[in-house]
């Protein structure tokens, strides 16, 4: 299952302030929905991913991550490689499509239908924009302590009752993961092998899960409400803060990075087509 | 110092939504100085009543609030609660919900941002209040790397930086190990006794309350029973027992004497002073009436997990487990026993070795399966609950396995007969009390017949009345000739029902004995970190050869020993 985690390695990534690690995001997501170009798009995504690695996302994670993304992945290719062509024919103006593999004529509703190149690449696209776009959350997320992200959302003048609010639903997430581990497990402590259940009497049972887990959260928010209220919480803005959030150089660096970086792809995508479908890589 | 800090002038108070007044009639002086036991049984409005020193009841939660609460001279309905946070500190009992931030000092300074203090002031009284419950050191610790204990130490910690007048703890030990428990009620009484800190604390741990309190008050059904000093409220046995609660293990002894002191001792070192001499001639131990064992339906061979970082949780168990025993397993809180019986259950894999069941290595059953064999009740019922009715919950597993209408209508009515739940089965599960929650897992699990039933923690947060419940529940399926394991740290609940203890410590089986032998090994115990039963140690002091148990067995020999040489 995929849960919550904060990284445990002290990287460049972790010290980074949270305003900086916004401009990342906001750059690296911006640019993987500019480009369309598999090649360029798979540069990012990889880039992104091994910038996890090094920030401190363990593999195990990120492997459960691209498991649980598979099927979703598997079905992109697939609908584009067959279905793409009306979309790619317009952007390109390409009129025949490389053919990679024909239904049987004679098969009822799909005879006939291709599997094209073009559109398997664009597929690819976009697996790669969806992978950086997860990518990134573990990467500025997962490196940034809970309260350093409150700070630096106050910082960004978010009021403070939303950035309290944001910062408890990302500390409510593991407790809701670890609810609904135990209810599954309680499940089959019950005597049903559920892995072994149809699917329809599966899914039937999941959706057993959610009165338990809803009710457990409501009451866990309840517990947490009564225990802000005696440590004098009041949503207030007017409050002063143990640490403070301060840009050092590399935050500076990283967001001037950024700037650049972002500044160049849109020159060369508008300039050269560099990143566009079709174009190939320079 | 003996001013008032607390007034209650003739408190009531109902909850939104409900019939009854969940306090009635409540007048109460609190000095300020003063250590204040509240004690009750569930439901008797103890939580009721914290939350009402901090003016949370009624301003957070609504209803109808009559009579006046005065803290520290403010109206706790008039001042906001925020105004009532800066006098009054609040711990409560789940050390999970309460800490709410992702590093020590953070969680300490949470209060005290929201009270505008300024950044210097802070961390002067950070590094005071974490002083004061010994986490020193431990600034930059994630709170959920901390231990059980340390965790409700920092709790406190965060509560006394804000530097209250009154400090009010609600169960704040109950889901505590006894190492854990201990750990707090030093540094309650350390802050009490050194530092004039008023203390209020509901609680169920009589032998600590006897130990640290400077005086108790009795509550149930929202009223004020009774109150007064430990020595003299645990000394009305009869009282105590009357609100189904229990007195400290040492008065109890001391009652069931035929001709008992007018006022009983209450705490452990005055039940000590008060042993006659030893007897010339000890009683012996009657001999545990030896059963035929049949073959182990359980065997634990050389097991061994380590989490998938690399922690090791189990080393080099061997274990067996014979038809129609009562086992208990015992030790501190990551010792090793809900690691344990998850192998039983498959829902842990060994690293190494292998647990076999009904003849076949565990990898060959799958969860469910061994799950009709072996019925486990967890930690937190309400995880397990997840039917709209009590019935449903019952009949989920063989509506889910197919089982014939007629079978299951069966088998559900026969079941909620045998644990009194017929008059609740139309009610959603989460509706009834902890006690009745944990009744309805037993329930669900024994619709299926299983052989096996392991009970984990079943009597944590329960009141004595719902732990006695639940543990005579255990007693009669054992004697239907069910196989039980139980885990609790609470020793002194089980010498009625427990034949054989198996005490487990960092990961390994300690000792696995006969519960006489295993409570009076105290060296055992004590490395981790136990606390013997009262009625073991006086045992101890007084023939030890006898290895007695409970209070009745130490009142025999007591009775027959010769008088006693100091009037206790």
């Amino acid at each position: 299952m995929i849960g919550w985690q904060t990284v445990s390695r002290d990287s460049l990534f972790t010290r980074l302030d949270f305003r900086s690690k916004l401009a990342l995001m906001g750059v690296l997501t911006t640019v993987a929905l500019l480009w369309e170009n598999p090649l360029w798009g798979g540069i990012l995504a990889g880039a992104t991913l091994l910038a996890c690695l090094v920030a401190g996302v363990t593999w195990r994670y990120l492997m459960r991550l691209l498991r649980l993304l598979a099927p979703f992945f598997i079905f992109i290719l697939f609908m584009q490689g067959f279905f793409a062509g009306p979309l790619i024919t317009a952007r390109t103006g390409q009129t025949a499509l490389t053919p990679v593999w024909r239904f049987p004529a004679h098969w009822p509703l799909v005879g006939g239908a291709m599997l094209s190149q073009e559109g398997l690449l664009y597929g690819l696209n976009i697996i790669f924009k969806t992978l950086t776009m997860t990518l990134v959350v573990p990467l500025a997320i997962f490196t940034t302590d809970i309260n350093a992200m409150l700070i630096g959302l106050v910082q960004l003048r978010v009021p403070y009752k939303i950035a309290f609010v944001v910062s408890s639903a990302l500390r409510f997430f593991p407790l809701l993961a670890g609810e609904l581990r135990a209810i599954l497990e309680a499940q089959q402590l019950r005597g049903l092998d559920v892995e072994r259940l149809p699917l329809t009497r599966r899914l039937a049972l999941y959706a057993r899960v959610a009165v338990p887990l809803i009710l457990g959260a409501l009451v866990k928010s309840q517990q947490l409400e009564v225990v802000l209220q005696a440590k004098a919480f009041t949503g207030d803005s007017q409050r002063t803060y143990l640490h403070e959030a301060r840009l050092q150089g590399a935050d500076y660096g990283l967001m001037a990075g950024m700037a650049l970086f972002l500044a160049a792809v849109l020159v060369a995508y508008f300039a050269w087509g560099v990143g566009r479908f079709g174009v190939p890589a320079v | 110092m003996n001013s008032p800090l607390v007034r209650l002038e003739r408190l009531s108070y109902q909850y939104p939504h409900t019939e009854t007044l969940a306090l009635y009639d409540i007048s109460l002086e609190i000095r300020r100085g003063e250590f204040v036991g509240l004690i009750g049984p569930t439901g008797a409005g103890k939580t009721t009543l914290c939350l009402a020193l901090s003016g949370i009841v009624p301003q957070f939660y609504g209803g109808r609030f009559f009579g006046r609460a005065l803290v520290a001279g403010m109206d706790t309905v008039e001042q906001p609660v925020s105004a009532l946070a800066a006098r009054v500190g609040m711990v409560f009992e789940d050390p999970e919900t309460q800490l709410t931030a992702t590093s020590v000092e953070n969680e300490v300074a949470f209060a005290l941002e929201n009270l505008r203090t300024p950044r210097p002031l802070m961390r002067e009284r950070i590094a005071r209040a974490l002083g004061a419950v010994g986490l020193a050191g431990l600034e930059k610790r994630h709170p959920h790397e901390l231990s059980g204990g340390q965790k409700q130490r920092l709790a406190i910690a965060a509560a006394l930086a804000i530097m209250p007048e009154l400090l009010v703890l609600d169960e704040a030990t109950s889901q505590l190990d006894p190492r854990g428990a201990a750990e707090v009620f030093e540094v309650l009484r350390a802050l009490n006794r050194e530092q004039g800190m008023t203390v209020v604390l509901a609680s169920h741990a009589a032998e600590e309350l006897a130990e640290y309190a400077d005086r108790l008050v009795l509550l149930d059904d929202g009223r004020l029973v009774a109150e007064g000093a430990p020595a003299e409220l645990y000394s009305q046995v009869a009282l105590i027992e009357s609100h189904r609660l229990r007195p400290p293990q040492v008065a109890k002894t001391f009652s069931l004497l035929p001709h008992p002191p007018a006022r009983l001792p209450v705490r452990l070192e005055e039940g000590l002073a008060a042993l006659p001499p030893r007897p010339a001639r000890e009683p012996l131990p009657q001999p545990p009436v030896p059963r035929p064992l049949a073959a182990p339906l359980i065997t634990v061979e050389g097991l061994q997990h380590r989490f998938t970082d690399g922690t090791p949780t189990l080393t080099g168990i061997d274990l067996a487990f014979h038809p129609g025993e009562y086992v208990l397993i015992v030790g501190q809180n990551g010792a090793g026993k809900t690691s344990l019986v998850k192998h039983l259950l498959r829902l842990l894999e060994p690293t190494q070795g292998r647990v076999m069941l009904w003849g076949r290595e565990s990898r060959a059953w799958s969860v469910g399966a061994l799950a009709r064999r072996i019925g486990y009740v967890a930690q937190n019922p309400d995880q397990q609950l997840f039917n709209l009715t009590v019935a449903d919950e019952v009949a989920f597993a063989l509506r889910q396995l197919r089982f014939p209408p007629a079978e299951i209508a069966a088998r559900t009515t026969k079941v909620l007969t045998a644990l009194g739940l017929e008059g609740v089965a139309d009610r959603h599960p989460l509706s009834l009390p902890k006690g009745d929650r944990a009744r309805v897992i037993i329930a669900a699990m024994l619709s299926l017949d299983p052989e096996v039933i392991v009970l984990d923690e079943p009597t944590t947060g329960q009141d004595y009345a719902g732990a006695r419940a639940i543990l005579e529940l255990s007693r009669t399926l054992h004697r239907q000739g069910k196989t039980i394991i139980v885990i609790t740290h609470q020793l002194y609940l089980m010498p009625e029902y427990a034949e054989r203890v198996i005490v487990m410590g960092e990961g390994r089986v300690l000792l696995d004995a006969p519960l006489r032998q295993a409570f009076h090994t105290l060296e055992v115990l004590r490395e981790t970190r136990l606390t013997p039963p009262q009625a073991v140690l006086l045992g101890q002091a007084l023939c030890p050869a006898a290895m007695l148990l409970t209070p009745e067995e130490v009142a025999r020999c007591l009775t027959a020993s010769p008088p006693a040489g100091g009037a206790p």
